[in-house]
């Protein structure tokens, strides 16, 4: 199969605008590598710089240790999924996943048995010949994936393909994606802003912010271990809690302005003040009084399985957000009393952001 | 498709009325008079006139003149139509592409659009101008005898580059805004699915612009017809010999000129049918063909 490289890839556009600062990556053989970040952090980009659709400014781009920077797209042995499928609207479904195929030379007899296997797989055999307008978004977007599949490329590149679905064909969509993903064994890179398809699909996942990688890990590495408050903000919903502190004399502990005070397991020198931050499912609900931090609820959201709660913490009343399981009555203004346990506290330098 | 439904209204018909009412008084009522004349036989100062039922048809079917003017103006028009088609597609795929400068390539394109054609038709007589005509010169100079005046097929040479010429600009504007109306990603995804870029505008582009395409051909053909009246009067006059009189300038000519009104009607009413079976046949055969 295929491993994808990327060598000190860098992208400016002729307006000076540097959209990747040199990235360095290896995508390993069968890997599913997620590219997850708010917009306009150069994660499509990236993606593009492989498909061959953004030329590539600087640095080297490699799919099986062959240089691909100035190789047509087409040439490059990869197969592409948009957002908004990108069908031909004046082919049929057929022809839309035959169009590669036979532009490649591929026999009549090879090109029928391939589109008819992927249609197969995919559940789109009554559909074969309607043109996509007359398919549904989900069917739609198995048609893109269909015309994917066929070329059995080397790389899946995905771009945000699950964005223009509702909520539910969303999820199912991802489970498929997943599945055959893994029965195939294609080296995929699939760009998302959603971090649960990020972290429910990826092997390996890389935040992206402003056109750096700002950790590459496996998702539960990055949940556990963020390298940086924009990882730590941007993975995990709802959103890591930050706070301002000060470690203390001894080190074992953190403290805030009002004398709340934390239990600490890591290595800072006494004094530093830091970004505090926590999970709102690591807050731990204690009887009253038996918590360190008290707090007064704001509001409540009940989702059935899950309540968030958000309390004002502290002198300045920052927001916190604690998350517990099953369903919890509190009105506003109900004192809450919580604790933390030490290993479940992250510092973050307050001016870079970085994990301490 | 939703349907409003006024019931037994006057609303909808009052909407429509002043539509109605400018088709009316500028084409029904002008056509039924023409239907009427063309039966009719005028002395030249219009005093008397008698009903003469088809003769004026027949007279028209028979003349030479006619049936010259008929082949001219099919002939014209295919090669009007077809070459500012081509050539409007080729600028805007190509404009399409541009990225510096941009804008001012598509402005200079659009530029003709504003000229009227009585007056692109000025501007042509005025490079064919024998005495100081840039292309005139040009064109002999290259070792061509090139002299429209006395030559039919030279002269239709300049009526057809003048009429392309003004038309190349307005199908322009429609090849590009349909050009720019193609998904970016539809062109993307071909990008990774073929590699030859001619195959891909085979394939893709130019499917996708057959909507557009359609459409100008019918404008083309029917600009052919009618509109290159200014053109030709201004530079030709239908000269040499009425080699370049389209069916619409004999129609002016015989009637206008030549005082012959019931042959003109009969020559207008049979260009009238000529032009409504021409776009029947437009919308039941081809129409159903473009549209995906």
């Amino acid at each position: 199969m295929a491993t994808v490289t990327l060598n000190q890839a860098q992208k400016t556009y002729p307006n000076g605008f540097k959209a990747i600062h040199g990235i360095d990556l290896k995508i390993e053989d069968g890997e599913f590598t997620v590219l997850v970040g708010p917009s306009g952090c150069g994660k499509s980009t990236l993606l593009r710089m492989i498909a061959g659709l953004e030329s590539i400014s600087d640095g080297e781009i490699s799919i099986d240790d062959k240089v691909v920077n100035k190789i047509a797209p087409a040439d490059r042995d990869i197969a592409m999924v948009f957002q908004n499928y990108a069908l031909y609207p004046h082919m049929n479904n057929y022809d839309n996943m035959a169009y590669g195929l036979k532009n490649r030379g591929y026999s009549k007899a090879e090109i029928d048995t391939k589109v008819r296997e992927a249609a197969r797989i995919l559940q789109l055999d009554d559909h074969l010949e309607r043109k996509p307008r007359q398919l549904s978004g989900g069917q739609r977007q198995r048609v893109a994936m269909g015309r994917a599949i066929v070329r059995e490329p080397k790389v899946f590149l995905f771009d945000e393909p699950l964005s223009n679905l509702d909520a539910k064909l969303r999820v199912d969509m991802r489970l498929e994606i997943k599945n055959l993903q893994q029965r195939l064994g294609i080296t995929s890179v699939y760009v998302t802003h959603d971090q649960v398809e990020a972290m429910t699909l990826a092997d390996r996942l890389i935040v992206m912010n402003g056109g750096i990688a700002e950790q590459i890990g496996s998702p539960i590495d990055i949940y556990e271990k963020p390298a940086s408050q924009f990882v730590a903000g941007f993975i995990g919903s709802p959103a890591m809690n930050f706070l301002k502190g000060k470690v203390s004399d001894d080190k074992k502990h953190v403290t805030f302005g009002d004398g709340v005070m934390l239990d600490l397991d890591y290595d800072v020198e006494a004094g530093r003040e830091v970004t505090v931050g926590i999970r709102p499912e690591h807050l731990d609900l204690l009887q009253d009084g038996e918590g360190r931090i008290n707090a007064p609820v704001r509001m409540v959201e009940s989702l059935g399985a899950e309540t968030l709660v958000y309390l004002d913490f502290g002198a300045n009343a920052d927001n916190v957000t604690l998350r517990l399981q099953g369903t919890h009555q509190f009105a506003k203004g109900d004192q809450l009393s919580l604790s933390v346990p030490a290993n479940k506290i992250h510092l973050f330098d307050i001016d870079s952001g970085k994990r301490l | 498709m939703k349907r409003v439904q006024f019931e037994h209204s006057a609303v909808p018909y009052l909407f429509i009325a002043p539509q109605i009412l400018i088709i009316s008084i500028f084409f029904l009522w002008p056509a039924a008079q023409a239907l009427y004349q063309s039966f009719l036989l005028e002395d030249a100062f219009g005093l008397s006139s008698q009903f003469v039922w088809f003769r004026n048809f027949e007279d028209v079917l028979s003349s030479s003149s006619w049936t010259r003017s008929a082949i001219f103006t099919v002939v014209f028009s295919v090669l009007v139509s077809v070459l500012s088609i081509a050539i409007s597609l080729f600028l805007a795929v190509r404009a399409d592409e541009v990225i510096r400068g941009a804008k001012t390539y598509k402005t200079l394109l659009m530029w003709g659009y504003a000229i009227a054609p009585p007056v692109a038709g000025l501007l042509g007589n005025m490079m064919f101008n024998p005495l100081m005509g840039d292309l005139y010169k040009a064109f002999n100079s290259f070792g061509f005898e090139f002299n429209h005046i006395q030559n039919a097929n030279d002269a239709a040479f300049v009526v057809i580059l003048i009429a392309v010429w003004k038309q190349v600009s307005v199908n322009f504007i429609f090849f590009l805004s349909g050009l720019q109306g193609i998904p970016k990603s539809v062109q993307e995804a071909a990008t990774l699915d073929c590699k030859s870029p001619e195959r891909r505008f085979w394939t893709i582009t130019f499917p996708l612009l057959a909507p557009t395409t359609f459409f100008l051909l019918v404008i083309n053909l029917t600009y052919a017809f009618f509109e290159t009246f200014g053109i030709i009067d201004v530079s030709t006059k239908g000269a040499p010999g009425g080699s370049t009189a389209t069916l619409v300038y004999k129609v002016y000519v015989d009637g206008f000129l030549g005082a012959d009104m019931g042959g003109s009607a009969a020559q207008s009413v049979l260009l009238m049918i000529m032009v409504s079976v021409l776009t029947v046949f437009q919308f039941r055969f081809i129409e159903r063909k473009v549209h995906y």
